[in-house]
């Protein structure tokens, strides 16, 4: 399905909307970078120079410079701050502490999130950076970006900001770092307005959700990750800028088990494709694996030379759940068994496909460890068809919120509050059937109970009747 | 929803603290309109965050709410 844009999409040209000259942008020499120290001692930060990865400390040295090197009307924030926030760390380095305090400021007039209060609790020793705010910007849809924009984000970031972004942080937001107060209201001005994009989500709203590249790129996708993204982005507007949730809520959308998001990891609600009919087994592709024709994994892992392709050693005894067998030239999948783990679909793109009933996996609760440790995410919808207008999924997503909303504590996560409650009394409440997709572990966390109304007959007995046929 | 304001108002002026969860919020304002729902007492905060009276505030972690002028309400300078 073309993309149908909710809002009318401006077309940005960088040529009309250009701060900088070319000169300007390209205004020193690789000798001069050479030379080029700042004004503070950074003996631990130029460490991190050294080795065969690059470096921040050599991109923010890189930012300091060109700072320098503008005029003074060509910027709206002080030329050091790149160097106090240089000099800054290496004191951290030093003492083993931050110095760094963040909170108070939340967002622009109206918004409950999006910008993230930061300040030097040494504004003397670095005057530049004594207001350092972090702005999060709505990433689009798999971040996929026109060079235009990027370069009217980045000209615009050099103006009224420090140049420092972030591409991207964990939330999936372009984070663009450090500017004053007065900043602030300008950039979101300048973002909203005519570059037509809006900020992200921090604080206790719903985050900025995020996507895998999905259908765009991937023949893998099961739904449209970017689509469904779009949609729930537009729908919780409210949710993403007005803070009444007990504390952060995550959406990421990974577009089939393989997880290039990590969804199940690193969001409170994770939405990954699955299939529920059989894998699609082309048995010629197959053969032509085995006898070589074939480079498996598609030509991945190919550095090393890993011998002839074994098809028993590398895909069937891999299968975790033992659900195949490669019998007489024929492969055999017992799909009932399989577990999604894609493995025998990554090593064998060409012979083996996702089933055609496609839809997604819900899975609640992961988080960070704060409090009782990380924890992944738990299956509780196995299936559900995903697509437009997604009703069913908000529907599901309205009834978690509606409980963590009601019974969260104050900075409870919903993977905590589960935990609270138990797995059985939290699919009781949020109506859906225990099944045993959501074992974790097998004997190892029985806890679905029957309770007596569930099964036919009920439970009760005539204790007398019991005692006569068995002694005490 | 002008109920609802006036009892934000009225809790969030009377309270010893300055910046609140808006759980307490909630909590506070079912004290006295006990059917007020959820969602009407968000609108009824947005409603005060556009017109000058709430501020919100961020922990760097959680946001929450405050009455403008009580307490550290602007740059923690």
């Amino acid at each position: 399905m073309p993309f149908e844009p909710k809002e009318p999409q401006k077309e940005i040209k960088y040529s009309e909307m250009r701060i900088y000259t070319d000169e300007e942008l390209n205004n020193y020499t690789e000798e001069e970078l050479k030379n080029f120290k700042i004004k503070h001692d950074i003996p631990d930060l130029e460490e991190l120079e050294k080795g065969p990865w690059p470096s921040f400390v050599s991109d923010a040295k890189q930012g300091a410079l060109h700072r320098r090197k503008l005029a003074d009307d060509r910027m709206l924030i002080d030329r050091d701050v790149i160097e106090d926030m240089l000099g800054q760390l290496q004191v951290s380095f030093d003492e083993g502490e931050t110095h760094w305090k963040h909170g108070g400021i939340v967002g622009v007039f109206g918004y409950g999130g999006g910008v993230i209060g930061r300040y030097s609790d040494l504004p003397e020793k670095y005057p530049s950076i004594a207001h350092f705010h972090t702005i999060r910007v709505n990433q689009p849809a798999s971040k996929f970006y026109n060079t235009d924009f990027l370069r009217t984000v980045c000209d615009m970031w050099e103006y009224r900001g420090s140049g420092l972004m972030n591409l991207h942080g964990s939330t999936g937001d372009m984070v663009l770092l450090g500017t004053t107060t007065e900043q602030l209201e300008p950039i979101f001005f300048e973002l909203t307005h005519e570059l037509g994009q809006d900020i992200g989500g921090s604080g206790s709203n719903l985050r900025t959700p995020s996507c895998c590249i999905g259908k765009a790129r991937c023949e893998y996708a099961l739904y449209d990750t970017q689509a469904l993204c779009y949609e729930l982005t537009q729908y919780y507007q409210d949710e993403l800028h007005r803070p009444a949730f007990p504390y952060k809520f995550k959406f990421k959308f990974d577009g089939c088990p393989n997880g290039c998001v990590a969804s199940i990891a690193r969001s409170d609600m994770s939405f990954i494709g699955t299939w529920r009919d059989d894998i699609r087994i082309d048995q010629e592709a197959v053969k032509a694996y085995v006898a070589g024709e074939y480079v498996p994994n598609a030509g991945a892992h190919a550095g090393r030379d890993w011998g002839k392709f074994d098809i028993q050693k590398e895909v069937i005894d891999l299968c975790p759940s033992k659900c195949m067998a490669y019998e007489d030239g024929e492969l055999k999948i017992d799909n009932k068994e399989c577990v999604r783990c894609m493995h025998c679909i990554n090593v064998m793109p060409r012979a083996l496909k996702p089933g055609k009933d496609t839809g997604v996996s819900i899975l609640l609760g992961a988080k960070a460890p704060i409090l009782e440790g990380a924890q992944m995410a738990t299956l509780i919808v196995p299936f559900m068809k995903a697509e437009p207008p997604y009703d069913n999924i908000k529907e599901f997503i309205e009834k978690v919120w509606e409980f963590w909303m009601e019974e969260g504590k104050n900075r409870e996560r919903l993977g905590e509050l589960m935990q609270r409650f138990g797995l059985p009394k939290f699919l009781e409440i949020i109506g859906v059937p225990p099944a045993p997709h959501m074992v974790k572990t097998p004997r190892e966390n029985p806890y679905i109970f029957w309770k007596e109304e569930d099964v036919p007959g009920g439970w009760s007995r005539d204790i007398k009747d019991y005692r006569a046929r068995h002694k005490r | 929803m002008e109920d609802i304001k006036k009892a934000i108002v009225e809790f969030a002026e009377s309270s010893k603290k300055t910046k609140f969860y808006f759980k307490d919020i909630e909590k506070a304002v079912q004290k006295v309109i006990p059917d007020a729902k959820m969602r009407e007492i968000k609108k009824a905060c947005t409603a005060l965050i556009n017109d000058g009276t709430l501020i919100y505030f961020s922990t760097g972690s959680s946001t929450m709410y405050g009455l403008k002028g009580r307490g550290m309400t602007e740059d923690p300078e």
